[in-house]
């Protein structure tokens, strides 16, 4: 289902007050980055909320912005979001034509050891340095993680600093393994004991 | 928030300049909170003017909020041709004037900025005038939502096992 249609549903009518904080952030993920930019909500535990609250409860809590207002936000941010994501084939078919993609890999060293995409470059400190200056700007910047749920942030984080170059793969490695390279092992992953 | 401060904000937002590192600075200072969000760093270029040491340039990289963001925008323009004691004698209300008077849970946003500032132009953080950007050997500052994954990647681990998937299986 699209997205953007999936959110724009929930967040209409009346009951949308009543949406805990669980749901939203499981039909949107990036719904706390979206209100921490606009209302600085959800940032720390002094402004933070839990995943049973109301959005109208933690609202409340927060100067009670107008709700149409948050939920006009949230659902603009969603969309944003949206564009900043990449389909995997459209990267690989990109990078098989010659374009400059960085593949930027942020997931933990675990996975980055057991498996990763050819040619990605493991994300740490000092590349991020490097990133935010000149280097950085030239060439599209793919952010990846397992699934595409982090890497989304990564992507806004560059983007927000004025990276338009910057993109979310869609459905991180496990995506790119069933759309573009089935020779990269899929996983799952569990606590290390 | 607003619709006054929100115009205001906007507006800053739309025309944010001096954002990012900046590779000759003669002083760089970081503040903020991790868990919150606000994390705030600046660069400072400073040179010789009429016989006294002003900032020449400053910049900025934030992953605070959009009010966060336009008051370090504010402060970095706000300090260009100050001298170093000029700049931190500066309150945090200051950087903001522009943004008119800010709800409470909005004065720690300028907080934020004057706190960079004053770790960025205290005693020892600020070289001779000419000089290239000091070494620093404190770790870069971690960043909301790359925060974690950037610090368990310096750390070395992830406290996760990865376990390979057998046909049929799914990996969420």
């Amino acid at each position: 289902m699209n997205p953007t249609r999936s959110i724009q549903t929930e967040l209409s009518g009346p009951e949308a007050a009543g949406i805990t904080m669980g749901r939203l952030q499981e039909i949107y993920p990036g719904a706390r980055r979206a209100l921490f930019k606009r209302y600085h909500i959800g940032g720390c535990s002094s402004c933070g909320f839990l995943p049973d609250e109301t959005l109208a409860a933690v609202l409340a809590r927060h100067q009670n912005p107008p709700l149409a207002e948050v939920l006009a936000h949230l659902v603009a941010s969603q969309e944003q979001d949206v564009a900043m994501e990449m389909d995997p084939p459209e990267a690989a078919s990109r990078m098989k034509q010659g374009e400059k993609v960085r593949l930027l890999d942020i997931r933990t060293r675990e996975e980055w050891e057991a498996t990763r995409i050819p040619g990605a470059e493991f994300v740490n400190q000092a590349l991020v340095q490097s990133l935010m200056g000149a280097e950085g700007r030239q060439g599209l910047l793919v952010f990846y993680d397992h699934l595409g749920k982090s890497s989304l942030d990564a992507a806004a984080y560059f983007w927000g600093h004025g990276h338009e170059n910057a993109r979310s793969l869609r459905g991180g490695i496990d995506a790119w393994a069933l759309q573009v390279d089935p020779s990269i092992p899929r996983y799952r992953l569990e606590a290390s004991s | 928030m607003s619709s006054e401060l929100e115009s205001k904000i906007a507006s800053t937002l739309g025309r944010l300049e001096n954002m990012g590192e900046m590779s000759d600075a003669d002083a760089v200072g970081t503040v903020g909170n991790a868990d919150c969000g606000d994390m705030l760093r600046v660069w400072i270029k400073f040179k010789e003017e009429n016989g006294r040491k002003v900032i020449d340039r400053a910049s900025f990289q934030s992953f605070g909020c959009e009010t966060a963001i336009a008051a370090a925008h504010l402060a970095m323009a706000l300090i260009k041709g100050k001298s170093p004691a000029e700049a931190l004698a500066l309150q945090g209300e200051e950087f903001a004037a522009e943004l008119g008077p800010l709800p409470p849970t909005r004065i720690h946003c300028t907080q934020l900025v004057e706190g960079a500032l004053r770790s960025a132009l205290s005693e020892g953080q600020v070289a001779p005038a000419g000089a290239t950007a000091p070494a620093r050997a404190e770790p870069d500052p971690p960043m909301p939502g790359l925060s974690d994954a950037l610090a368990r990647n310096e750390t070395g681990t992830g406290g996760v096992k990865v376990v390979f998937l057998k046909p049929g299986e799914t990996a969420s």
